[in-house]
């Protein structure tokens, strides 16, 4: 069974004074296998966050199939809720006046985690969280990457076949940021799936089996991470000094170069979508003009997500 | 519903009240309002006016937080950011603001006793139940159905968008149709009817006839009659709140589009 399963979805929000609906996503299809993690990148406003609320039963889809874990989210919304974690990002979503501990009781009633249960539960996550000893103080004095650990801790209190996280380390520090990349493994090698929508490359890269990019409410490519590598493998990208601008200027113009940008005094990174016998001839151009430091390398996940997204921001 | 969802919500509010002093204002504010009206009746050398100066300041009390809940209780989670995370969780919304109102009207009840204190201490006052069992059930029967009234409010205000403007405009006439401050039946005729559409008229003339001794007429009806009122309200209440809940997930925003 596949933990995510949506088929021409579409969600539309009613436009402002009689104007138009605004389209959130449209002809939206998704797999996402059991027990793997998905990392969902897209620009702000590209579709992420309203996705991830359609499958936390929070938005109904306008039209087309959403179904969690095998059930239909909008007609069995109530055997999805105990299957899934939600972890909204952010300073809000949390009760800053009362304490970490406290929160968290009130979220396992909110689960109907049994009474004898919820507490040690919650004093696990305070553990596994990092905030155990913070954890009668009232949130409001936490800083924001304690905020967002609690929310993770919120998130999975209960235990949930399905998670998503929602720009979870935005704020985080980096000891935390890589705790949390812990924590997602450690989700995976207990069967979790996890959904996560970020904008952290390197996050998604590390954590990812598969990503899918979504803009402009469309996903625009899924597959592996390995896979949008070989997808642009066309695309290939040559880093190189040349201390006269000349140099870049003309190397831009050459067929094949899709584009140059400065890197810094005298450095520069061309995007060029060749074949491996004109890549060769390309440098070797370089190096008729004098370029001896040079290095080609394949593209980041960054460089294929703003390809995809036909953003072209490399071109000089 | 689930009653530990309503004692976590009473617990969460509860703990936050305590670190939010303004929410106890009103047990500042009652004793005032106590020896003003007890001043009063005393200088017009009224007995049954003494059960009206110590009832008046503590119903209003009950119902000032419960309102006072009612009109935060959904926008809150709203504004905070917490209410996407209550909509996905399996517990349903209404169970948590029950919790929440019951929260606000323990401090209600506070007043009660305060005022009941203020008479005695304050006035040497000491105002006897001549039927405590009946006086209990009133009170509870009133909690009840306050609960259940204001977490009707709640759902509607949302619905309405102008939550503080019909919180204002709700406090005094039925401060004046509950019969909190003198007994409807000294209201003018045609007003007495709208005052009987109040479950607060039923409640307070079941308390002030607590304390005069002698035989209370149909008190058991009386009594069912107020819980008709708080169950009719939970279960349009449970209606508004689904309301709610589909506008959220439908448009994506809590109020009629």
């Amino acid at each position: 069974m596949h933990a995510v399963e949506v088929r021409q979805l579409r969600r539309e929000f009613d436009g402002k004074r009689g104007a138009p609906p605004v389209v959130a996503l449209d002809n939206v299809d998704l797999t996402v296998p059991a027990g793997t993690v998905l990392g969902l990148l897209g620009p702000n406003g590209a579709g992420k966050t309203t996705l991830v609320k359609i499958l936390a039963t929070i938005l109904l889809p306008t039209s087309g199939t959403v179904r969690v874990l095998g059930r239909d989210v909008a007609a069995n919304a109530a055997d999805v809720k105990p299957l899934i974690g939600l972890v909204l990002g952010g300073d809000r979503g949390l009760y800053t006046r009362v304490s970490a501990r406290n929160n968290l009781l009130f979220w396992a009633a909110l689960y109907r985690i049994p009474k004898r249960q919820a507490r040690p539960r919650c004093e696990a996550m305070l553990e596994r969280f990092g905030l155990r000893d913070r954890a009668d103080e009232p949130v409001e004095r936490f800083s924001r990457g304690m905020k967002q650990r609690l929310h993770l801790a919120r998130g999975l209190l209960h235990e949930p076949q399905l998670v998503m996280l929602d720009e979870p380390t935005v704020g985080m520090d980096p000891v935390a940021t890589l705790e949390f990349r812990h924590v997602v493994r450690q989700l995976k090698a207990e069967g979790r799936t996890v959904l996560l929508t970020t904008h952290d490359m390197a996050e998604a890269e590390e954590l990812c089996d598969e990503v899918s990019l979504i803009d402009r409410g469309e996903i625009k490519f899924t597959g592996s991470t390995a896979r949008v590598g070989r997808l642009l493998s066309g695309y290939d990208r040559i880093d190189f000094a040349a201390s006269q601008d000349d140099v870049a200027h003309r190397f831009a113009a050459l067929p094949g170069v899709v584009g140059v940008s400065r890197r810094g005094p005298g450095t520069w990174r061309a995007e060029v979508a060749v074949n491996g016998a004109d890549r060769a001839d390309l440098i070797g151009w370089l190096a008729a003009q004098g370029v001896a430091d040079l290095q080609t390398a394949a593209p980041s996940l960054e460089e294929i997500y703003l390809q995809v997204l036909d953003t072209r921001g490399m071109v000089l | 519903m689930s009653p530990g969802v309503v004692m976590a919500a009473l617990r969460l509010g509860v703990l936050e009240a305590r670190r939010q002093p303004s929410q106890f204002l009103i047990v500042v504010t009652a004793p005032m309002f106590s020896a003003m009206f007890m001043s009063v009746v005393l200088h017009a050398g009224s007995s049954i006016g003494r059960v009206n100066a110590v009832l008046g300041p503590g119903l209003i009390g009950l119902w000032f937080v419960a309102l006072d809940a009612a009109a935060d209780g959904i926008d809150r989670e709203r504004w905070q950011g917490t209410l996407e995370s209550l909509l996905a969780a399996p517990a349903p919304l209404t169970g948590l603001v029950i919790g929440r109102v019951v929260a606000m009207a323990i401090v209600g009840l506070v007043t009660l006793v305060e005022s009941w204190l203020v008479a005695a201490v304050g006035f040497g006052v000491v105002l006897r139940p001549a039927h405590p069992v009946l006086l209990a059930l009133s009170i509870a029967v009133t909690v009840f159905t306050t609960v259940s009234t204001a977490t009707l409010l709640a759902g509607a205000f949302v619905l309405t968008r102008h939550a503080f403007m019909l919180q204002n405009s709700l406090s005094y006439p039925l401060y004046l149709l509950g019969g909190v401050l003198v007994p409807v039946t000294v209201l003018p005729g045609w007003l007495q009817p709208f005052g009987r559409i109040v479950f607060l008229s039923w409640s307070s003339d079941l308390v002030r006839d607590a304390f005069v001794a002698g035989a209370v007429a149909h008190a058991a009806l009386r009594l069912a009659v107020v819980v008709l009122f708080g169950v009719a309200a939970l279960v349009a209440a449970r209606t508004v709140v689904k309301v709610v809940v589909g506008n959220v997930v439908r448009t994506g925003s809590a109020v009629r589009s």
